[in-house]
């Protein structure tokens, strides 16, 4: 590789990216030519088999377990990219997790895990990174959830923290600009760990789909396309957006649905 | 340095629009042109409409055959039902199919309540609005039989946030897009619905307020990105949208505007 294009390679940070919309993101970016740095919680299995796609992709990879609400964790491990990599184009927050059912079985341990995992681990994933991202005027894409969006009483502090997230893409794009832009995504119902329970129950998988307009529930894929498109330079005008990417979901209330 | 697109957007790699035909209205200048030459770099073979510049028109689709697509131009009145569905069957007659509709014809007019005549009520109403829909309508027929169709609806900042002055022009983009939601709901599973809402793009419909240096400098600084956008700012987006890769995405508004409406 010539000193030109060693000065081109881009490099993208993706927390979560060990399974799920993570891993299609990570994917993703490296077959657009990016070269990886990407977070999990405990899984290193999945971590090594993403890992090797993105090496299949020709691109580098680099992976450490990392706590995503532990700010040391986080910083330490920007450092570490930023070492291994030299740069720093596009950081994508999807590190995220649900909780227990029902809108007063929430812990107040769990608000805190449900809070920090999904809310707080973006904004640090951010701060630990806004310097490299300013350098390259690069961009932020953090996950969000049309549960964001819309009553989700069956995960109220899940729900909440991702309109946390849809709020702070805004303050954080204004906080940012001009030089880094950040957006958010707001995935309806995709096919992930995070769904199984749901999606292998045939009665639940079928009554989630009767409120998707277009008739199927999300792949990561689908949501990994709008992360591309957003992290791109495609999106150069784009900051502080939510995109929401949901089979059309959220247009389908109660009154709007076919009989 | 600013990242460079093309490593994402090559066709046949992502965002590729190969092997499809797409009507652009309002494709002879502005964002519809952008629009036109950004669908043609991703493959699409484009139907570049016009109102009344003929010759912007044909210099646009000479310039996509020049990126090795084919086009054709088509004129209409927008504001005119039976023109809008007469260019729409020669859009879809031309190689007998229309796999997308892009809806940038549009004129703004900024005044205040007083100002406000008859005439020039249903003049933003009829060719923002019902341009707009009387388009779709004339080619779901086509839709309903290519592989994966989509509309893309061009709406507007005053879609949403509003301004003072030209109150009827930010009615009818607002119903640009509930027209997006609306159509996206109805027409679903088969066509996606989605649209994208500029803020201030440098083009001939806001050319006096650009070239004024006060209100040029006002808005660069009123953008947390620093500066107005440009017609090739939002092509990007309605490719996006109008491609496989945004095959889940339908009733989205997605604003273009460098945060502008943040605060
Ligand atoms: N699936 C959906 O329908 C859906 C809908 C809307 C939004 N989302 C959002 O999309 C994002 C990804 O969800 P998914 O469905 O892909 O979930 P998933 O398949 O369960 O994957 C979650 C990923 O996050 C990582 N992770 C979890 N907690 C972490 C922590 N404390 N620190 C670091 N990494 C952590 C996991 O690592 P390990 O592999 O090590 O566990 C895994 O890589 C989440 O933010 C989720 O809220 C999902
Ligand atoms: N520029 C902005 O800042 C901005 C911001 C938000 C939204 N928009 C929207 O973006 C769209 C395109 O605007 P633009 O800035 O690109 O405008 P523009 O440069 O003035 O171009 C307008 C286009 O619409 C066509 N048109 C005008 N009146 C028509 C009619 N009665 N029938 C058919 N076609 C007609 C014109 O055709 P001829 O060339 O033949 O005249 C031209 O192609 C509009 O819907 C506008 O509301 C623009």
């Amino acid at each position: 590789m010539n000193a030109r294009a060693a000065d081109e390679q881009k490099v993208a940070l993706v927390t979560g990216g060990s399974r799920g919309i993570g891993r299609a993101v990570v994917v993703r970016l490296a077959r657009a030519g990016y070269d990886v740095a990407f977070t999990f919680r405990q899984d290193a299995e999945s971590a090594r088999a993403t890992a090797a796609e993105v090496t299949g992709s020709g691109r580098r990879a680099f992976y450490r377990p990392v706590d995503a609400c532990d700010e040391k964790e986080v910083a330490g491990f920007a450092a570490g990219a930023r070492e291994e990599f030299g740069r720093l184009d596009t950081v994508v927050a999807s590190a995220g997790i649900t909780g227990a059912l029902g809108w007063d079985a929430v812990s107040s341990e769990e608000w805190r895990s449900v809070f920090e995992t999904n809310l707080v681990g973006q904004y640090w994933a951010v701060r630990t990174t806004a310097s490299d991202l300013k350098k390259t005027r690069g961009s932020v894409v953090l996950v969000a959830s049309i549960g964001g969006l819309t009553a989700y009483p069956e995960q109220v502090a899940y729900a909440a923290a991702k309109a946390g997230t849809i709020s702070l893409a805004r303050s954080l794009a204004f906080a940012l600009a001009p030089e880094v832009r950040v957006n958010a995504v707001a995935p309806g119902w995709v096919r992930t760990d995070m769904t199984a329970g749901l999606y292998d129950e045939p009665r639940a998988r079928a009554a989630i789909v009767r409120g998707i307009p277009r008739g199927r529930w999300g792949e990561p894929d689908d949501v990994a396309s709008a992360v591309v498109f957003l992290a791109s330079d495609g999106a150069r005008f784009i900051t502080g957006e939510t995109l929401v990417v949901d089979g059309g979901n959220v247009l389908s209330w109660r009154a709007g649905r076919r009989r | 340095m600013a990242f460079s697109y093309s490593t994402l957007f090559l066709p046949g790699s992502v965002f590729d629009l190969s092997d499809s035909v797409v009507l652009v209205t309002g494709g002879s200048r502005g964002i519809g042109r952008a629009v036109v030459l950004e669908l043609a770099r991703a493959g699409a073979d484009v139907v570049v409409h016009y109102h009344t510049r003929e010759e912007a028109a044909a210099s646009v689709a000479q310039e996509v055959r020049a990126l090795g697509r084919e086009s054709m131009v088509v004129a209409a009145n927008v504001a005119k039902r039976e023109q809008v569905e007469r260019m729409v069957r020669a859009a879809g007659e031309w190689k007998g199919r229309l796999d997308g509709l892009v809806t940038s014809a549009g004129v703004y007019r900024g005044p205040s309540i007083e100002e406000v005549t008859v005439e020039g009520w249903e003049e933003v109403f009829e060719k923002n609005l019902g341009g707009t829909f009387w388009a779709v309508r004339a080619a779901v027929p086509w839709l309903r039989k290519a592989p994966a169709p989509a509309v893309v609806t061009i709406s507007s900042i005053f879609g949403s946030h509003p301004g003072i002055g030209g109150a009827p022009y930010q009615m009818a983009k607002a119903g640009v897009e509930q027209l997006t939601r609306a159509l996206a709901l109805e027409l679903s599973p088969e066509i996606r619905v989605n649209s994208v809402a500029p803020g201030f793009v440098r083009t001939d419909m806001n050319r006096g307020a650009h070239e004024d240096p006060e209100f040029h400098r006002a808005i660069a600084r009123a953008t947390p990105l620093g500066r107005w956008g440009e017609p090739e700012d939002v092509a990007p987006a309605v490719r996006y949208l109008l491609s496989r890769e945004s095959d889940w995405v339908t009733g989205a508004v997605l604003g273009i505007d460098g945060g502008i409406a943040l605060r």
